[in-house]
């Protein structure tokens, strides 16, 4: 089959990005993460604030000031109401969701994943379809059905740099 | 979107469906081939009944019964007298294909020149007769490896230079529905008068060392929202859709061993195939291990080098030429689906692109699916059969892992719906969609040799998935 050709737009230099968060320093870092060979996202001008939040342990979603639709990731032209102009910036969510589909990877393509594990598609809470992609820090066996609800937690792996990943958020 | 952006929707495609079928109507002015359409349709429809009577045998469940709402919506919308043009102006008369190695020991420039000159002599023609050049090359690897026209790929501009042609139109495809969205340039092509014969071709390259495996440790632009979170790859992106529709419809990986099995025995019927004279049981795909649940290596094609090679010109000049011509009754592709994560494939945006999909098909090439007798399903995943055969609306949607397991695709038996006769990507190699076309041209101008089958008279070839592909239909007779 085919890989096919990315549908995301990497990100414009020339949109302006939210710098209204605090910039991460050392003292709000992420702590003791260990060394790790798992690809490092590199953070441009405009996905700058989210991985910032990240390396917090926040998750924020990029939202249009335009129509107020969230966008992930955020591109250079707002696919809910078109506009060219969308001012995007990065507004935090509460990280709760549930599980549309999930797979358990037991042969990764990438460079220092430990196999297997969980991946799952998740739906955000505040939007119909806000759906992100991340592991399942719950192991292999968890218990995992379509609608399962699940929660954000993020993963240490670089001195300041955390990746967003989920955890089984119960019944409640 | 809503239903009643839904049902605006269709109204608008009614809409303009009709000012097209009026338009149409006057420039052909031909009253005769509308009345057949209309009685292949009334045949259709009847055979459309007997399979919806016999589908309800095994049918259930609510889901089912929601979708089947937006196949009838397709069906009435393919009932409609309207087709597109160049519709059966086309046709393909001559072909070529190399063997399916694994690694080649010529170079893949070398393989595409020789399977084109091939290719024209089988089509009755000479290099210097041929003026037109259609292609995709998009090599379909995550790994780390260069691209070089000639050596990973061959692009209509390489062949036409190294076939020392004529050329007076090079034209290539950069959709991801590859080999149907090249020949819809070809077909184009030659209808407008751009080209007199058109080549058409594939040429597929098998790395050395790991297919997908990329040693990347650094995620920059799209790939941040994505590698970082170790989602990368086209078995993780085939899988969540598969595992959903496995959630939703209560599937099995039991059944898609029958998927499995047909497609090899079908492709070990197959001289120049990779898995030539190498079926597999059921047993031996369930013993595989998951690599990404629910996909094991048995539910991928297999990388190779291979070429496949058409010749296309118009039903005028085809009717001098020594094959018995394939006429392109019409194509649709795939429109930019949701936008999504690189790679994210979600269940609901394949079925729902699809239906858009299979729904223009059938407008443009004024047939429906129950006068296919020869629907060749794309399989580089194993999911996409169910995939297609559901919004084709070949079997009820939720119902083609039912279908499949109850012998449903077995070619060999005289009610089975012989949708990967020709082996298919699992059966031949990673081809992309060539074993599919391949398997309408042979059928249809009786060509198939002694995998000949009594009855083929419309075929429909498709490529990729439903919603990032492309499907053409083919006859044997124009209408
Ligand atoms: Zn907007």
């Amino acid at each position: 089959m085919t890989a096919p050709a990315p549908p995301t737009t990497p990100a414009d230099t020339s949109t302006p990005a939210n710098t209204s968060t605090a910039p991460t320093d050392a003292s709000t870092a992420s702590p003791a993460a260990t060394p790790t060979r798992r690809p490092l996202p590199v953070p441009d001008e405009q996905s700058a604030p989210f991985w910032a939040a990240v390396a917090r342990h926040e998750l924020m979603i990029a939202r249009c000031a335009r129509c107020g639709a969230f966008t992930h990731p955020p591109d250079i032209i707002c696919p809910h109401c078109g506009s060219t102009d969308p001012g995007f910036t990065f507004q935090p969510v509460g990280g709760r969701g549930t599980v549309r589909s999930w797979t358990v990877v037991r042969q990764s393509f990438l460079p220092g994943f430990d196999v297997p594990f969980v991946l799952v598609d998740v739906e955000l809470a505040e939007q119909s379809e806000l759906r992100l992609i991340g592991r399942l820090l719950d192991g292999p066996d968890a218990p995992l059905r379509v609608g399962t609800p699940v929660t954000v937690a993020f993963e240490d792996v670089a001195p300041e740099v955390a990746i967003p990943a989920f955890e089984l958020a119960g019944e409640a | 979107m809503s239903e009643n952006d839904a049902a605006r929707d269709d109204q608008a495609r009614g809409d303009r469906a009709r000012g097209d079928r009026a338009r149409g109507d006057r420039a052909r002015g031909d009253r005769a081939r509308g009345d057949r359409a209309r009685g292949d349709r009334a045949r259709g429809d009847r055979a459309r009944g007997d399979r919806a009577r016999g589908d309800q045998q095994h049918s259930g469940g609510s889901a089912s019964g929601a979708t089947s709402d937006r196949q009838r919506r397709s069906w009435a919308r393919s009932g409609q007298q309207r087709r597109g043009r160049p519709s059966n102006e086309v046709a393909v008369v001559g072909y070529a294909h190399s063997l399916v190695r694994r690694h080649a020991p010529e170079p893949l420039g070398v393989l595409a020149v020789d399977t084109a000159r091939r290719a024209i002599a089988d089509a009755g023609l000479e290099v210097a007769d041929v003026d037109g050049f259609v292609s995709a090359s998009m090599f379909p690897t995550a790994g780390a490896h260069a691209v070089e026209d000639g050596t990973s790929i061959v692009s209509s501009q390489w062949m036409a230079a190294h076939l020392g042609a004529d050329a007076r139109y090079t034209a290539g495809f950069d959709g991801v529905g590859a080999l149907t969205g090249s020949l819809a340039l070809g077909v184009n092509a030659v209808a407008s008068g751009t080209a007199d014969y058109v080549l058409l071709h594939r040429a597929l390259h098998n790395p050395v060392g790991s297919y997908h495996a990329n040693p990347m440790k650094a995620a920059v632009g799209w790939q941040q929202w994505t590698v970082p979170q170790g989602f990368f790859g086209p078995l993780q992106m085939i899988a969540l859709p598969y595992n959903e529709y496995l959630a939703r419809y209560g599937a099995s990986r039991e059944a898609m061993a029958a998927v499995l099995v047909e497609a090899r025995k079908n492709g070990a019927r197959i001289p120049w195939s990779y898995w030539h004279g190498k079926p597999l049981t059921a047993e031996e795909y369930l013993a595989a291990q998951t690599l990404v649940d629910p996909i094991c290596r048995y539910d991928c094609d297999i990388p190779v080098d291979g070429v496949a090679t058409f010749v296309l010109t118009s039903a005028e000049r085809a009717a001098d030429l020594p094959n018995k011509p394939v006429y392109i009754a019409g194509y649709a592709s795939g429109l930019p689906p949701r936008r999504r994560l690189a790679q994210h494939w979600p269940l609901d945006d394949i079925m729902d692109a699809g239906f858009g999909l299979a729904s223009r098909l059938w407008e443009r090439s004024g047939v429906g699916p129950a006068e296919i007798d020869l629907p060749q399903v794309y399989d580089g995943f194993s999911p996409f059969v169910y995939f297609w055969l559901e919004v084709l609306g070949l079997c009820p949607v939720g119902e083609a892992h039912r279908f499949v397991q109850a012998g449903g695709i077995d070619a060999d038996r005289p009610d089975g719906l012989p949708a990967l006769s020709g082996g298919g990507a699992l059966g031949n190699g990673r081809m992309h969609g060539v074993p599919q076309m391949l398997e309408c041209y042979l059928q249809l101008s009786g060509r198939a040799g002694e995998r000949q089958r009594d009855k083929a008279t419309i075929g429909v070839a498709c490529h990729s998935s439903p919603h990032y592909g492309g499907a053409v239909v083919y006859s044997a007779v124009p209408f």
